[in-house]
């Protein structure tokens, strides 16, 4: 902007601002801290924080935010040019255990085995591409950060390491493509999940039958794991305090939420089809949000002769944050049920969730993503949220801002007629084959 | 800080010269050198970082006195409620000093253009807060 700043930040995120301004390029900026955390705090405390001392310096905190606008520049602040960042060699030589270590304290892995990526294997893993070892991939951040590039035989060795076999190799590669990592800066701990479609499920054996989410196939378990290992070491995520904050972490980040759609069993079109591809292609699309719950906890889940599983998943999504979406993972007898119950496609399911999924604007209102998110679009006029704001507070308004923030798969083994649901936003979907 | 596979060498000294490297905390055994018995050679995972373009502090004022100081609110909770007892203490501690509150538009990590150049045409300083 051309003129002096003074920003200031709770101790909490410390390192993230001092790391996220030298990456930005002002490894000198003058970040003055404040005590953890303001939210909920009276005036009278926030008073007391303004006239004591920066918890990081122990000066006074006033006096540091003056002296930041105030206090000629040294010779290291004015400077410019380029600064390269390496990430070590191209190569490690050493025992096998030796480098496991290594790959540990380096924070390579999940802190989970691994096995090692020696050249053979990764070699190996790039056969199943038709792609060039040094072909650029793509570009990924883990949240508000300049985002990192790889090349193939960089994908593949997290591939090698998360235990895939050389045949998965494109769908990691599609995944990488797709520069979305599935570890997020975020304080909220986010989940991410994706979804298989196309021949190339029964090709590569994934399970979407009996435990269709569980830990029960090669494919499932190390192609989620793969997305993770993508993450730390080529969108560099996962280093908690500076690129991971989620304040109590998330188990799904080990290997993430992965569904193969159960396409034969289910009466609807399947979740590619939906998305401009061809029922032939193979294709993983990716999601991100907070989670998945299980449909048990709705209520009107009780056995009966009149099971209605759309007031269930209307009872589900209530309590999630609008501000991610909805995704259905319905095992087949959900899905045949809701069929007889005459939704016969998939957009007749999403209208009837969107339509009768509400809520109060007082309760709406109440929402810390709405505060966060919500508001500040509707003070800029951004709709639907400007209207929604301007609504008395026992007016009914929709759960979710757009009917497409409902997806639907189906997914499982039929031996009891439970959905699951992520509180889980679409984001993009991948042609496997492109990668082959 | 080596924990957070950073260098500390990246926030102890800016380099001196354009193109300088500064390396993350990556422990080697032994690079890439010949392979010994019982020694096998594995391939370093991690992608490639960007290059980091330095830019230059802002020119510091001489004094806050007679000067118009923006107070902008992220949207964070609280924000508001800190940069409003900013006012204050300046109103109670620097009263030749000016501030303008002003809330940021659209969520806080969007850009808000409009308002970075009503600060750049009408204001001398900025005080931004706050994260969390």
């Amino acid at each position: 902007m051309g003129i002096p700043s003074a920003p200031l930040v709770t101790k909490a995120f410390k390192d993230l601002a001092i790391l996220n301004a030298a990456k930005r390029g002002m490894p000198h900026e003058r970040i003055c801290f404040t005590p953890h955390p303001i939210w909920g705090k009276t005036p009278e405390e926030v008073r007391a924080y303004v006239e004591g001392s920066d918890p990081v310096t122990g000066k006074p905190l006033m006096k540091e935010v003056v002296d930041a606008l105030t206090v000629p520049l040294s010779e290291e602040d004015k400077k410019s040019g380029t600064v390269s960042v390496s990430t070590g060699p191209a190569t490690f030589t050493d025992t096998a255990d030796n480098l496991q270590e290594l790959y540990l304290n380096n924070g390579y892995t999940d802190f989970l085995p691994i096995i090692l990526p020696t050249e053979e294997k990764v070699d190996r893993m790039m056969r199943a591409t038709s792609h060039k070892p040094d072909e650029v991939v793509g570009k990924m951040a883990a949240g508000a950060y300049p985002p990192w590039s790889y090349t193939v035989r960089q994908v593949a060795a997290s591939a090698v390491m998360a235990g895939c076999r050389p045949e998965y190799f494109p769908i990691i590669l599609a995944i990488a493509s797709s520069g979305m990592a599935s570890l997020f800066s975020s304080t909220n701990s986010f989940a991410f999940a994706m979804v298989i479609n196309g021949p190339i499920r029964d090709k590569l054996e994934f399970n979407y039958g009996i435990g269709a989410l569980g830990p029960f196939a090669q494919p499932n378990a190390t192609i989620g794991r793969a997305w993770t290992l993508l993450s730390k070491n080529l969108g560099n995520g996962g280093i908690p305090g500076d690129t991971y904050m989620g304040s109590l972490g998330n188990n799904l980040n080990y290997n993430n939420v992965v569904i193969a759609e159960h396409e034969d069993a289910s009466p609807w079109v399947p979740f590619h089809v939906q998305k401009g591809f061809k029922k032939e292609e193979n294709v993983v699309s990716l999601f991100r949000g907070l989670g998945v719950v299980p449909g048990q906890v709705a209520r009107g889940s009780s056995a009966n002769e009149n099971v209605q599983f759309d007031y269930q998943m209307s009872d589900l999504f209530s309590t999630f944050t609008g501000f991610f979406g909805a995704l259905i993972i319905a095992d087949p007898l959900v899905a045949a049920r809701l069929k007889e119950q005459g939704y016969d496609t998939k957009e007749k399911l999403i209208d009837w969730l969107y339509k009768n999924t509400t809520q109060t604007v007082k309760d709406y209102k109440s929402r810390n993503y709405a505060y966060l998110f919500d508001y500040p679009r509707a003070l800029r006029g951004d709709e639907p949220w400007a209207t929604w704001y301007k609504l008395p507070d026992d007016a009914v308004i929709p759960h979710f801002p757009r009917a497409s923030d409902f997806n639907i798969v189906v997914a499982g083994g039929q031996t009891n007629a439970y959905p699951q649901a992520g509180n889980l936003s679409y984001g993009v979907s991948v042609s496997i084959d492109k990668w082959m | 800080m080596s924990l957070l596979g950073m260098s500390p060498a990246l926030l102890a000294t800016a380099p001196t010269d354009a193109g300088q490297t500064t390396s993350q905390a990556v422990k080697s055994s032994q690079g890439s050198a010949p392979r010994e018995e019982g020694k096998i050679t594995a391939v370093n995972p991690k992608g490639n970082p960007p290059p980091i373009q330095l830019i230059p502090m802002a020119p510091r004022l001489d004094s806050l006195d007679g000067k118009k100081v923006y107070l902008v609110d992220t949207g964070f909770h609280g924000s508001d409620v800190l940069l409003h007892q900013i006012e204050a203490w300046f109103s109670a501690n620097m009263p030749g000093t000016t501030t303008v509150f002003k809330r940021k538009a659209g969520p806080y990590a969007e850009d808000d253009p409009v308002l970075w150049k009503e600060i750049k045409s009408q204001g001398n300083a900025v005080i931004m807060a706050v994260g969390h």
